[in-house]
């Protein structure tokens, strides 16, 4: 139960909401589909003084086909990214990971800014925006930047997104032509976090290579694997990434979920079992 | 029989489907105050002091009050189940901790507020000083000489221990061909109804009458708890149960919310509500289930097992007012379930700890006794080479064989174990697994297929007991326009025994199922009655409707034959006619004989019956036996229905995941009532024992502190996670329940345990697993193969 009362704000225009976010400063929070804040706040973890709902803001709404990239606004839903054709033929990576995410209440609620900015570890989306190297376009009262998926997720939960700021929109750039792209994940039961999840993109030939795994750190790590898979997918190649895989998850945690070795054990498993379903992919 | 044995849509589903059910949520009243509770945050402390004072100065609080009112107010919290006639020790348990806390989550202190938001941030001001206690987390910990002691007053943190023994074990254990031994580890877990605990309760100072709508199994003995803890008269309470939303056992008596709540209202004279939180309901509301248990095993090269010894630890948790603790007991009670072993030594040892108090949870102590018999049996042919399903069957106790008494005194009445063994076998394809196996594996997959076989005794009827002494009752009433009222002393949770009552009185009167109205769960309407546990509702209280219904029956019958000229005994009835044997056409209706009850009684149809044409009548079960002084004889369950299990599982070897393929289940619990409403609790119970199998588990750190607290860390699987379930039923009457029921509220829930790890075991057969710890989450499955792994 959130038991303090708080002040609520509706804005419906970005303008607003970033005022209102300058003037009230730390004491505030957003409100996005909530489905990470009101548990949050339910359970006393965050008790904010004014929540300011982004609900009303329709025009951070929007799948827009921009040239090379893909634009999402902050407020799309988890199900419109699932199931947007324009998702669906440029990043199906993306859409195979909204697919996943929690059940069909959370999904129809929760949006992709608001997963991003939360930047749970374990969520879906940020092993896919580290491999298709998206672009996140953070707005403040003051300002208007835009920040690299790579410099983006800062630590446990922490984003580039500052103080009196706001992600407002979210570039994926579209797969080149005959990528092959995938996204895995490792769960007890439908509607729960991942454990661990991977994604990755490889270019037609073989000419780039990218693997991400998220869940076996204080956020996703990202590994170019395209030395290893020069002369394409072999037995070898594959030990090679996984091995790059357990390296590069070094810092992983343990909870009820599976501890820091059966975290690290997966994220080689799931390296390799990514970059293979994604060379399928590749046409 | 027109009703019994088929399959009828539960009378309140549209209703529920509809949302429109009224659970105690909804139960909205002038004037409602709402109360919150203050937990402690320590597993072991001693309340130096409470400053309230914070609290009561928050706008909107009405009230605080601590455990010092209470014990200068209220008696302890009366047992639900009696520890002095089991010869257990006890605690004096209050509505809140005057001066120590035991576990994580008791309540010490609570805030009644204008509205549920100030009750709680007040609830939160107010401030507790404690000075911490030592304390005791595990069981065998705890039963060392020198553990810290949970309660000081008791010698040891031993509540209860049993010791039966037959035969002559170290005879059967030299004779053996092989013996081996093991421990199995059952973790703690809970029944996560999708509506936590909920009262609402209000007083009239002018009637003296308390009313608390309780979402609670237990009406009738709710009221006496609540009398006797609060030392007010029987008559001046009415509980009401409205709809629940799933209980499981863990909605049975006697929690402290329940006279506290009672006391708040008769003191303020006004209504108040308390709706449970999800954490609280975790934290607190009732666990079940941590085992350790201890084997030895006799056997002989064939897979007869000669010679068997277990010994039970039970981590019960804190000692509270609740029946939790009993299913420690009931778990040494069963072993070693469907099995005839000549030489066998059970002992129990139920032990306290400073974590959240048992309480009752489907299964009762039952599924334990079922999955280490199935760990045995799998043990046995792994150590043999004999077949896992010969063995069972070579261990059986046969059907010609009941009834049969165990080891503890247990009276089986009946059952056909290897029949429904081979069905499920042949419905699985037992036979032919082993190919799809071997074919699987070329494709790099690892299939395997596991038994799991259940016994769940059923009707649990104990002496000297408020709550389980174990008959009930029921009123039938024929309105004097030909429909029929129902009252039950037996509840629903949810699980449409409702439904089931009205097609038994139906048959009896020979009447259309709509003209029926069911009413359950009020104190003031109802015939006494012990409420919903242990399967009891249709083998207790639907026998008690049958037994009403006949009465009546009969009267009408003898008012007919009046009117048809012919004999009593000559009469039927069927479709709302009574007529004459072979002469249907010759018939009266029987509204017009209920009309002529009602309006002629003084007429030359009716005169020499009793006006009237209601019938309360009680029922009590013919294979219950408490008279141990006379002949040496306990018998405390009735009936014991059963089932065997298989399922087909795909295990991830680079994960661990475990992925259930099929379940079959094949299951006996004597006649059913109504075979639809039967499948819908396996469904429920099987999916509830695959999660204990898997996912669930409610786990402590060093300090006591719960880390499972919210449905994050709580795993339980839903339909999206089970593949369509196999479920066949067979029928081996019980020869002492008038309807031949055996009861099936708690079945399916067993078998998974045993049938999980089974198939997982047999899915990895070339690394020899072997688990003895649940639940098989992919991290620890994953752990177990590497181990193998590295050991090979
Ligand atoms: C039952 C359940 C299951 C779930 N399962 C999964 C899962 O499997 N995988 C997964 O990835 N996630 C899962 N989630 C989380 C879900 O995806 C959330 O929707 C998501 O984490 C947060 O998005 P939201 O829109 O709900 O944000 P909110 O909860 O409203 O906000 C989350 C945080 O981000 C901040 N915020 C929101 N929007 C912005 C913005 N535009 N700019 C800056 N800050 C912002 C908020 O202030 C808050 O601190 C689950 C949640 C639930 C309740």
């Amino acid at each position: 139960m959130i038991s303090e009362e708080f002040e609520f704000r509706a804005p419906t225009k970005l303008a607003e909401a970033l005022s209102l976010l300058e003037r009230y400063g730390d004491d505030a929070k957003i409100l996005a589909g909530g489905m990470s804040l009101v548990p949050m706040m339910t359970l006393g973890l965050v008790r904010p003084k004014t929540v300011i709902s982004f609900n009303h803001i329709t025009d951070l709404n929007f799948v827009i086909d921009a040239k090379d990239v893909i634009r999402i606004g902050a407020m799309t839903r988890h199900d419109t990214v699932a199931h947007h054709d324009l998702i669906k033929k440029h990043l199906p990576l993306l859409a195979t990971a909204a697919v996943g995410i929690g059940d069909v209440q959370v999904r129809h609620r929760g949006t992709i800014g608001g997963s991003l900015a939360h930047a749970d570890p374990a969520a879906d989306y940020p092993p896919v925006m580290l491999v298709a190297g998206a672009q996140f376009r953070i707005q403040s009262a003051k300002g208007d930047r835009m920040v690299k998926a790579a410099e983006f997720f800062t630590g446990l939960m922490q984003t580039a997104v500052g103080a009196g700021e706001v992600l407002s929109e979210i570039h994926v750039p579209k797969l080149p032509a005959g990528a092959g792209s995938a996204y895995l994940r490792l769960h007890r039961v439908e509607g729960s976090f991942p454990i661990v999840n991977a994604a990755a993109v490889i270019e037609k030939g073989f000419k780039s290579a990218r693997v991400a795994i998220g869940g076996v750190g204080e956020s996703a790590v990202m590994i170019d694997v395209t030395k290893h898979l020069s002369k394409g997918v072999s037995d070898q190649s594959l030990r090679a990434i996984s091995d790059a895989a357990y390296d590069a998850s070094g810092d992983a945690y343990g909870d009820l979920n599976g501890d820091t070795e059966y975290r690290r054990a997966m994220a080689r498993v799931y390296a390799q079992r990514v970059i293979k379903a994604a060379a399928a992919q590749i046409r | 029989m027109k009703y019994i044995g088929k399959e009828i849509v539960g009378l309140p589903t549209r209703q529920l489907v509809a949302g429109k059910g009224q659970y105690v949520s909804d139960v909205i009243l002038d004037g409602m105050l709402h109360m919150a509770i203050v937990r402690s945050p320590y597993a072991h402390a001693r309340i130096k002091s409470i400053d309230t004072k914070p609290a009561e100065a928050v706008p909107g609080v009405v009230y605080v009050i601590t455990g010092k009112e209470v014990i200068e107010n209220m008696r302890p919290i009366m047992e639900a189940y009696d520890t002095a006639a089991m010869d257990a020790k006890s605690v004096k348990c209050y509505a809140l901790c005057p001066e120590r806390v035991r576990y994580v989550g008791e309540a010490v202190a609570a805030v009644v507020a204008e509205d549920k938001y100030t009750a709680r941030l007040a609830a939160d001001l107010v401030e507790v000083d404690y000075e911490e206690l030592p304390v005791v987390f595990d069981a065998e910990e705890a039963m060392k000489p020198g553990a810290p002691l949970v309660e000081p007053d008791w010698d040891s943190n031993v509540m209860v221990t049993r010791d039966f023994i037959r035969g002559d074990l170290d005879k059967a254990f030299a004779e053996a061909d092989g013996t081996f031994s093991g421990t199995i580890n059952t973790q703690r877990y809970t029944g996560a109804a999708i509506e936590p605990r909920g009262y609402v309760a209000t007083y009239d100072p002018y009637q003296d009458m308390l009313t608390m709508w309780a979402s609670t199994q237990n009406p009738h003995p709710m009221r006496v708890f609540l009398a006797e803890t609060l030392g007010i008269p029987e008559t001046s309470i009415r509980v009401i149960q409205p709809h629940v939303g799933g209980g499981f056992g863990l909605k049975i008596p006697t929690f402290q919310e329940e006279p506290l709540i009672a006391y708040l209202a008769r003191k303020l004279a006004r209504p108040i509500k308390w709706i449970e939180e999800r954490q609280e309901n975790l934290l607190v509301g009732g666990h079940a289930r941590q085992n350790r248990l201890h084997y030895d095993v006799a056997y002989k090269k064939d897979g007869s097992v000669i010679g068997f010894r277990a010994k039970v630890i039970a981590d019960v948790g804190a000692p509270a007012a609740l029946c939790g603790w009993g299913q420690s007991f009931v778990t040494s009670y069963c072993i070693p379930t469907c099995y005839k072993i000549p030489n066998c030594r059970v002992q129990l040892f139920t032990v306290v700890t400073n974590k959240c108090p048992w309480n009752a949870y489907r299964g009762y102590g039952k599924e334990a006794a079922s999955f280490l018999m199935d760990r045995v049996m799998d043990g046995v042919a792994k150590a043999t080479g004999v077949d896992r399903a010969e063995v069972r069957l070579k261990n059986f106790i046969q059907p010609e064989e009941f009834p049969y008494s165990q080891v503890s005194g247990a009276m089986i009445d009946s059952g056909n174990y290897p029949k429904a063994l081979n069905r499920v076998l042949e419905m699985v394809g037992y036979k032919d697994f082993p190919k799809l196996q071997a074919d699987a594996r070329k494709q790099g997959r690892c299939i395997g297929l596991g038994i799991g076989q259940e016994l769940t005794p059923e009707g649990c009827s104990m002496p000297k007991s408020t709550l389980l002494s174990g008959y009930d009752g029921c009123t039938v009433r024929v309105n004097p326009s030909g429909q029929v009222t129902v009252l039950t002393g037996v509840t629903s949770p949810g699980s449409g025994n409702e439904t089931g009552i009205a097609q038994i009185v139906a048959d009896t009167l020979g009447v259309d199922v709509k003209l029926i109205r069911v009413i359950q769960g009020d104190t003031d309407t109802c015939p006494y009655g012990l409420g919903n546990y242990s399967s009891r509702s249709i083998i207790m209280g639907g026998a008690a409707a049958q037994v009403a219904g006949t009465d009546i029956r009969e009267k009408m019958f003898k008012v007919a034959a009046k009117m048809l000229e012919v004999a009593p005994a000559d009469i039927d009835s069927e479709d709302g006619k009574i007529y004459v044997k072979g002469a249907p056409s010759r018939y009266v209706l029987f509204k017009d004989v209920a009309s002529t009850v009602y309006r002629d009684c003084y007429g030359k149809f009716a005169s020499d019956v009793e006006p009237g044409l209601e019938a309360t009548r009680y029922f009590r079960h013919p294979n219950v036996y408490h008279q141990p002084e006379v002949d040496g004889r306990f018998s405390s369950y009735p009936s014991w229905p059963n089932g065997v299990s298989a399922c087909v599982v795909e295990v991830d070897p680079e994960t661990g995941i475990v992925k259930l393929l099929r379940y079959c289940a094949v299951h006996d619990a004597g006649v059913l009532i109504n075979p639809l409403l039967a499948q819908a609790n396996l469904h429920g119970g099987i999916i509830q024992g695959l999660g204990g199998a898997m996912f669930e588990n409610l786990v402590y750190d060093e300090a006591g502190q719960l880390k499972t607290a919210s449905f994050l860390d709580y795993t339980i699987p839903t339909a999206v996670d089970c593949p369509s379930l196999e479920v066949e039923h067979q029928e081996t009457r019980s020869p002492f329940n008038p309807l031949g029921c055996k009861g099936v509220g708690e079945s399916g829930v067993t078998a998974p345990l045993g049938a999980i790890c089974s198939a997982v075991e047999n899915a990895l057969g070339h690394l020899k697993l072997n688990f003895d710890e649940m639940p098989l989450t992919p991290d620890r499955v994953w752990q177990e193969i590497r181990h193998a792994q590295q050991q090979a």
